[in-house]
């Protein structure tokens, strides 16, 4: 616009009604947070001195804001065209949106008697000795906008309920306000800023004390210098983390692996190691729970693997055979530790069950003694696991690291009733790990002909010494021993070997892989079959089989099978039955009750635990070491009176979609080496040869459980995560909370925790 | 008419919107947008408008923003598009192209330093970069003058005797984010103060090719043409603040806006909104007896020299403030104005507000402290302000 001079500039048409007392040109300063409508809040002020005639000029101070940041916004009033461009150095009026920011900062160059209208939820008698040098004023704009529903919960807008208490500081009229309003179309938001013209306190300027100099004059705007040479960056002045509502926090979370171990062994810790820093390392770990390392890395079924979050990706580890790397290629012994109180420990059975309870007792200093009524120690290890899956050398490796940590081992030791009541009283504890019962029979016609006979017993007549076998052979059954049969059979020379089952192969219990090498090698799955009786001169020479149709679910969820009329006749020269075991333990005293996993005499608990098949029934290797060192631990926690450390939680693990797969190239698990199967046919060497390396190992993607790879590091955007020790640490003072951390770790190792109330800046 | 309160982004918006409107009985309007801080709210408010006959385009960079205008105002439509700094540094090419095919778009440039490193704020040195390739430039220092300008952008650019783009420049945020009052016009204004776009050889019926390979001396003349079409730039200007006054009822700021220039023995010379805190100091120091005034070079390609020229003759010293530095040599305004000055006028250089700072009243005073006792010019001196 073209004047001689402002003052001589064209008077404005007549102003409605000014509130009394406002001194013209007026500077106003809002001081707020990022995203709390600030700048918007100027803008609202500027509108209603428009509503009154006013020239207004009004705009943010705009710069690296984000969401939570100290914002400035500046309104200009004058009765005639505004021609200042600067910022707001001598503010007549703040506004002040978040008392977390009133500080020297937001009040530096207010005018004496400066009008200072604060938000907060205090009343004014809180500010009472405070602040006396302002008019000052004090609205609880957070409680009514949020009542009235402007904004969001979380966060609340509340610069036009502000600008109602500011109305009624300067004295203006509510038509103005109200006119105002209409005007923005903010009608919607009127009732606020009527609540805030009624409910606003304010307090005059009280005499300032002149020993006290108001600091705010002296910083009035920045001094005018020369160019300063900046060779440093300018030093932070603002501690950005005290902007976040949310901190992260590195926390393992169990691997799924790890919870679903029946050993409770630390699969992710031993991978880790053998990883890092080899066999050694990692077999320290697998042997703090593990006592038969060289057998589960061969015959456990590894639901470790099927739970494995890499499965959801491009394949679960292999963890079964880095288990037997691990355990094939160190040779660690863990030795006896000191114990307190040293206690004497019989453990009845010396399969994987009392192998493993005693391997727990004696690492911990204490007396063991196992009794097995086999010739040698290892129960279903020794006969009825077949040596091409087993081989004795591997399970003679497990057994000599027990017995190394001074175990002492009865065999040819059957227990009756007496013995176990005498061991009971002569030791502080007895153990009890006796595994299955007597293997089912099959009541049909012609079971009791030559030639059919019980699967274990065969393996066991096999691992022995040589059995030869002819013809064809058949067993009937779906679960590892029957499988085992199936191969054992082969290798003894059978012509043929058919499995008869009566449910489907996804019902088989067996181990898939020991299903799939038995298909390798040539048995034939004779499915939804059922015997109905065996014919022969004597000796068997065929089974009558039914089809079996899959009928409704039971209540156990299994389909339960239906025998049909359908029948059919495979000829055979041997019937192996593998049907399952019973749990039926005769060797108890007769006062004695078997109650959970321990043994009760009328309303007493005795020192007596059980363990392995003969308590839970799962039928595993891997079932059996787990329940063995529980029992151990269970015996040991009521001995020194102490509570159960094993009894714990059991929390929920990493889940598949909390892993960031894109951090990970794809790389097919390696797989086991193994001897072709038509070599293997006829041997009884171990089939599986195992991993070539240990290069499996770098596939685990260590779920829940931080590598120190540093991706949270590198991803920060405020490079506030730092390298301490053996671990990070973030630096809370300038941590804005924006989770990216979280976000990209790749393994789920670190969680975001909303901070407490005190935590969080008071704006929201 | 009416008053909105807007900042100065929407203000080129609704300027634009407004002629785009006016040319509906015409060709239309087209206009090719990228968003670039601190220009972003003028285009994200013009995509927002309804424009009869008119399309708004959001492409993939400001290179291709104004390729959409070049392409547009090649076809005989109203063109117009907004940026900042780097924006402006990536469109650069395309602005030098629609030059050379003497197509009148209007870009409206919200000032912003170049980086990196990286710097939001005000400062001239991206409009300045393109001062030397065809473009006019005006410098404005309120919001009311950036809509009135916008608007007479239209009008001079497309003027047959122009025939050239038209840069118009607001500083970053100290203008293109404040809202003040503004007089919007009607429609029915607007279609009166500029006439329907009609640019001779725009494409049509007669297939032709624009900018094509020309010889040394072809390129030789038509940058005679070019640079002639310039200089006839003000007489021009000076017509339309006539007919803008009389449609609108107020007129525009001259091309060189003196403020109690005529007795001054000092003059502060400066493009923008240090202008306006310029003739705030002239009025401190007239009010202590010192006879200061004030030139605001508001029109600078084409550089009203002989305007400028008047001014200073006789003046005792001059403090040129430029928001920006030609590096290895000083202030480009100052560079450009020095010469106008006879051997007795001292002709100093500031450089202040660099980068984006707030340049307040109290450099200014210092600024003219220095100089009062100066009886030669020193070198080009840079000033702090934060």
């Amino acid at each position: 616009m073209e004047r001689q001079s402002h003052a001589e500039a064209s008077a404005q048409a007549p102003i409605i009604a000014l509130p009394a007392g406002l001194t013209l040109p007026l500077d106003v300063r809002v001081h707020g947070r990022g995203g709390q409508g600030g700048v918007t809040c100027a803008k609202l002020i500027a509108a209603l001195y428009m509503q009154m005639g006013l020239h207004v000029q009004t705009f943010g101070d705009y710069g690296s804001e984000r969401s939570g940041a100290p914002v400035q916004a500046y309104t200009r009033v004058d009765r005639i065209p505004i021609a200042n461009r600067n910022k707001v150095y001598r503010p007549d009026h703040l506004i002040v949106l978040d008392e977390g920011l009133l500080g020297t900062q937001t009040l530096g160059g207010a005018a004496p008697g400066a009008l200072l209208l604060l938000n907060s939820s205090a009343s004014l008698h809180r500010y009472d000795g405070q602040y006396a040098d302002y008019q000052f004023a004090v609205i609880d704009a957070t409680a009514i906008a949020r009542e009235l529903g402007i904004g969001s919960s979380s966060v609340v807008i509340i610069n036009t309920t502000m600008l109602g208490a500011y109305a009624r500081l300067l004295g203006a009229p509510l038509s103005v306000l109200e006119g105002c309003y209409a005007s923005l179309g903010l009608g919607g938001d009127l009732p606020a800023a009527q609540q805030a013209y009624q409910r606003v306190q304010m307090r005059a300027r009280t005499v300032s004390h002149p020993a006290v100099p108001a600091p705010a004059a002296a910083a009035a705007s920045p001094p005018v210098a020369p160019i300063s040479a900046h060779n440093a960056d300018i030093p932070a002045s603002l501690k950005t983390g005290s902007w976040s509502n949310q901190a992260p926090l590195y926390q393992e979370v169990a691997a799924p692996c790890n919870l679903a171990c029946p050993a409770g062994n630390d699969v992710v810790g031993f991978i880790q190691a053998l990883k890092n820093d080899g066999a050694e390392a990692a077999a320290a770990i697998l042997q703090r729970t593990q006592a038969l390392p060289s057998v589960c890395g061969r015959v456990c079924p590894a639901p470790c693997m099927r739970a494995c979050n890499r499965d959801a990706f491009d394949g679960a580890v292999n963890i079964r055979s880095l288990e037997r790397w691990i355990s094939d290629c160190s040779a660690v012994q863990l030795t006896q530790r000191q114990a307190a109180a040293r206690r004497r420990f019989a453990i009845a059975g010396g399969g994987p069950a009392g192998l493993s309870a005693a391997y727990q007792l004696a690492l911990r200093g204490h007396e063991v003694k196992i009794f097995e009524a086999g010739p040698a120690l290892g129960g279903v290890l020794r006969n009825g696991i077949p040596a091409f899956r087993l081989p004795q050398d591997a399970l003679q490796r497990d057994l000599d690291r027990i017995l190394a940590l001074g175990v002492e081992a009865q065999c040819d030791c059957r227990l009756y009733k007496d013995d176990l009541a005498r061991l009971q009283q002569t030791y502080d504890a007895l153990i009890v790990c006796v595994g299955f019962g007597p293997a089912f029979g099959l009541a049909a016609e012609g079971a009791a002909l030559e030639g059919v006979e019980q699967g274990l017993a065969f393996l066991d007549r096999a691992k022995r010494g040589r059995v030869t076998l002819a013809g064809h052979v058949a067993v009937v059954g779906g679960g590892n021993t029957a499988i085992d049969c199936a191969r054992t059979a082969l290798r003894c020379g059978a012509a043929s070997v058919k499995l008869v089952y009566r449910r489907g192969h996804e019902e088989m219990p067996a181990i898939r892989e020991e299903i799939e090498a038995a298909e390798l090698e040539g048995v034939r799955l004779v499915l939804h079959r059922q015997p109905l009786a065996f014919t022969g001169d004597g000796t068997v020479s065929a089974m009558l089989l039914a089809e079996v149709e899959t009928g409704p679910p039971d209540a156990s969820g299994r389909r339960s099978p239906l025998v049909t009329q359908r029948t059919s006749r495979i000829a055979c020269d041997k019937v192996l039955l593998a049907l399952g075991q019973s749990k039926a333990m005769d060797l108890l005293p007769d006062t004695w009750r078997m109650r959970g996993a321990r043994a009760w005499q009328g309303n007493r608990p005795l020192p007596v635990w059980f363990a392995g098949d003969c308590a839970s029934g799962e039928g595993t290797v891997a079932h059996a070491i787990g329940n063995g060192g529980r029992a151990a631990a269970a015996a040991l926690a009521h001995l020194a009176q102490a509570p159960d450390e094993a009894e714990r939680e059991t929390p929920d693990p990493v889940a598949p979609a909390q892993i960031r797969f894109s951090h990970f190239e794809m790389a097919p698990p390696h797989r086991d080496r193994q001897i072709p199967p038509s070599a293997r046919r006829h041997s009884f060497d171990e089939f599986n040869l195992g991993l070539a390396g240990p290069d499996e190992a770098g596939r685990c993607f260590s779920c829940g459980r931080c590598t120190h790879c540093d991706t949270c590091l590198i991803y920060c955007p405020e490079g506030v995560i730092y390298r301490s020790g053996d671990g990070y640490r973030i630096d809370t003072d300038y941590c804005k909370g924006c989770g990216m951390c979280v976000a990209e770790c790749p393994r789920s190792a670190i969680q975001m925790h909303a901070k407490t109330r005190q935590e969080v800046s008071a704006c929201l | 008419m009416s008053v909105e309160l807007i900042s100065a982004n929407h203000a080129a918006a609704l300027a634009a919107t407004l002629a785009a409107r006016a040319n509906r009985k015409g060709r239309g309007f087209c206009s090719g947008v990228y968003p670039i801080t601190p220009s972003t709210e003028c285009m994200e408010y013009l995509c927002l408008q309804e424009i009869e006959k008119g399309r708004v385009l959001r492409v993939e960079s400001e290179h291709s923003a104004m390729a959409v205008c070049i392409g547009a105002s090649a076809a005989g439509a109203r063109a117009f598009t907004a940026t900042s700094s780097n924006g402006l540094a990536y469109m650069a090419e395309n602005c030098v192209a629609a030059a050379g095919m003497r197509l009148p778009i209007v870009l409206a440039v919200a000032n912003r330093t170049l980086g990196p490193p990286w710097n939001i704020w005000a400062d001239h040195g991206d409009s300045l970069m393109l001062r030397d390739h065809g473009l006019i430039q005006f410098y404005c220092a309120d919001n009311q003058e950036l809509f009135d300008t916008v608007l007479c952008a239209f009008r001079l650019a497309e003027d047959s005797r122009v025939m050239m783009p038209a840069m118009v420049c607001m500083e970053g945020f100290i203008l293109s984010h404040a809202v003040t009052q503004t007089e919007v016009p009607e429609q029915e204004q607007v279609d009166r103060f500029l006439p329907l776009t009609s640019i001779p050889h725009q494409l049509g019926e007669t297939p032709h090719t624009l900018g094509q390979m020309e010889v040394p001396q072809q390129t030789a003349s038509h940058h005679q043409q070019h640079h002639a079409a310039m200089l006839g730039v003000p007489q021009i200007y000076a017509e339309i603040q006539n007919s803008f006054e009389r449609i609108f009822g107020r007129r525009m700021a001259d091309a060189v806006h003196a403020y109690r220039a005529e007795d001054a023995e000092t003059l502060i010379v400066s493009m923008g909104t240090i202008g306006a805190t310029a003739e705030r100091v002239v009025d401190l120091f007239r009010a202590r007896g010192q006879r200061v005034g004030s030139l605001r070079v508001r029109l600078f390609r084409p550089l009203p020299s002989a305007t400028i020229a008047n001014w200073f003759a006789g003046k005792k010293r001059v403090a040129v403030i430029d928001r920006d530095i030609s590096l290895g040599f000083g202030g480009v305004l100052w560079g450009e104005i020095r010469g106008l000055a006879g051997p007795i006028t001292v002709v100093q250089n500031y450089m202040a507000g660099i980068g984006g700072g707030d340049v307040r009243p109290e450099h200014l005073e210092n600024m003219l402290s220095d100089l009062h006792p100066r009886r030669a010019a020193g070198l080009p001196a840079m000033i702090e302000a934060l």
